[in-house]
């Protein structure tokens, strides 16, 4: 029987998955396994959502294919899904209101289950105080919590100007959390311990070390595939027969949105420029 | 009229205790890489695990070894397991194995072990099949270890057939070549193929993984993890086999004189 203090974890990756990889999925199962470890959690779902088209990255082809892929490569998992809402918006969702939608979504299902929640969570809140430790609401010990799940190089990623918003990565760490699975060569408690917003979060962080080196870029893959290489074993069976079947990858595709500027950079640079 | 490309079968050989996804990767990385040369046509791959007397510590019996092989390449429609050096009573040696895949490879292509020996090269035959031996990076280096290689051993495998060595960067493997004599004799017959993506997962990391409970979901077959699962391959115990024991070839090798060749 599980403790009364475990707390139910769901975990959301947000990325391009262009395409997915084996070492996406192997995130979720380090995550999984580290979280669960401590004793702490016990984690109930992951969910992978790619970004839209609207995100204007270099090489990023159609939502329909990443989403398609991702859904044949978590076939064969048991608690690994896909999810489109944010392939669905017509731009850019910055990745603090995917983990908002997501949080939103899991709070519904749980409301709906029990009705003895006496915790009034408003459907359309906003967010003023700087501070998260304090709001109960999504530290209660019965709730659900979600955590963003990444790579440190998107826990890297905060320090580059205009690429997130200060309260973006305010919210999504100090309210949700973040497990970060660490490749050799960064060390992510040294960059936290750099950041004043990450140090004054650091318990929601979860550093999770990869024992098996597994650096299988999207953009490698991509590379291997353009120049007909194979890319068997690299990503799921499945996956590789999609990408032949579609002809997808190719120096073409390499080239959509070679000159454009990355959404949060046009979006950002452009508001403060204003 | 283009030269035609000579047949090409990759030979890996090692414990497969148990097979990894990065073991087939190396295959993958090597036909590719032999493809780009423009000399090679490679016409199969042999994955061949060790048998129970090589002593290593952990090793689980080929039975099982040879049937997780098997699930991981039910997938694939060039790389195949051959047992026959799992079922020899004792351990075997390397170029032994060598030598019985390239004399059965060569039957299958209609050539004879004598062609071979005497270069004879038949303008009417497609070109004589090689056989090279596909390992990884840590591999080139066991051939300092003492007593673990005879040198005319080293000498057969690097000089009559070939070595196809995948490294992760780095110019280790080429150091290592270059501080052999004998290596660097035979450079012309060592194929180093980079590997593009860092991609570690060793066969010790998996057994470590599963001893301890971890998912190993997406290093190894699902096919695999499931037959793990039902035998209980990986325990504590099943580490413990063979532990303090002196690795066969260490033992075997130690009592015949270096020079014998006569097997």
């Amino acid at each position: 029987m599980e403790g009364q203090d475990v707390t139910k974890v769901v975990l959301l990756a947000c990325g391009s998955f262009n395409p997915i990889t084996n070492m996406h999925l192997r995130m979720f199962e380090l995550a999984r396994d580290h979280l669960e470890d401590t004793g702490q959690y016990r984690v109930v779902k992951g969910i992978i959502s790619p970004v839209g088209d609207g995100y204007k990255k270099k090489g990023l082809i159609e939502a329909c294919h990443r989403l398609a892929m991702v859904r044949l490569a978590t076939e064969d998992s048991d608690w690994i899904t896909v999810d489109a809402w944010e392939t669905l918006q017509p731009e850019w969702v910055e990745t603090a209101k995917v983990v908002r939608h997501h949080f939103d979504e899991i709070f519904t299902v749980e409301e709906n289950i029990d009705d003895v929640d006496t915790v009034k969570y408003p459907k359309k809140r906003r967010i003023e105080e700087n501070n998260f430790e304090g709001s109960s609401v999504y530290k209660r010990r019965d709730a659900t919590q979600l955590m963003l799940l990444c790579g440190a190089d998107v826990l890297e990623s905060f320090g580059i100007p205009n690429l997130w918003k200060q309260e973006d990565i305010d919210e999504i760490v100090g309210r949700y959390g973040l497990v970060c699975i660490t490749r050799s060569g960064n060390d992510p408690h040294k960059f936290i311990h750099q950041s004043d917003t990450l140090w004054k979060y650091r318990k929601n962080i979860h550093v999770v070390p990869e024992w098996v080196t597994n650096e299988i870029s999207a953009t490698q893959v991509r590379r291997a595939l353009r120049r007909g290489r194979s890319v068997r074993y690299l990503l799921p069976d499945r996956v590789v027969h999609y990408i032949q079947e579609n002809g997808l990858y190719s120096a073409e595709s390499e080239q959509k949105n070679a000159d454009v500027v990355l959404a949060p950079f046009q979006r950002y640079t452009g508001a403060s420029s204003s | 009229m283009a030269t035609r490309r000579v047949p090409l079968v990759l030979l890996a050989c090692g414990s497969f205790n148990p097979i990894t996804n990065q073991h087939m990767r190396l295959f993958e990385l090597a036909r590719d890489h032999m493809h780009s040369t423009g000399q090679y046509q490679v016409v199969g791959g042999i994955v061949s695990p060790v048998s129970d007397g090589y002593g290593k510590q952990g090793l689980v019996p080929a039975q099982h070894r040879i049937a997780m092989a098997k699930l991981a390449l039910q997938s694939s429609n060039w790389v195949r397991v051959d047992e026959w050096e799992s079922q020899q009573a004792d351990w075997t040696e390397t170029v032994v194995t060598m030598r019985y895949h390239y004399g059965r490879i060569l039957k299958e292509h209609k050539w004879s072990t004598a062609d071979d020996f005497n270069g004879n090269t038949n303008p009417f035959l497609s070109p004589r099949p090689q056989l090279k031996l596909l390992c990884g990076a840590d591999f080139l280096d066991t051939f300092k270890i003492p007593g673990l290689w005879l040198y005319d051993h080293v000498e057969e495998v690097v000089g009559r057939f070939g070595l196809i060595c995948v490294s992760r960067g780095g110019l280790q493997p080429e150091h290592t070549v270059h501080e052999s004599d004998t290596l660097s004799r035979h450079g012309q017959n060592i194929f180093l193929v980079r590997e593009w993506v860092r991609n570690e997962t060793s066969a010790t990391e998996v057994r470590r993984a599963l001893r301890q409970g971890q998912s190993v979901k997406y290093l190894i077959p699902d096919c695999v993890i499931d037959y793990i699962h039902q035998h209980n391959l990986y325990t504590v115990d099943s580490e413990k086999k063979n532990e303090g024991m002196v690795l066969r070839p260490l033992v075997k090798q130690a009592q015949q004189p270096v020079k014998s060749l006569d097997d």
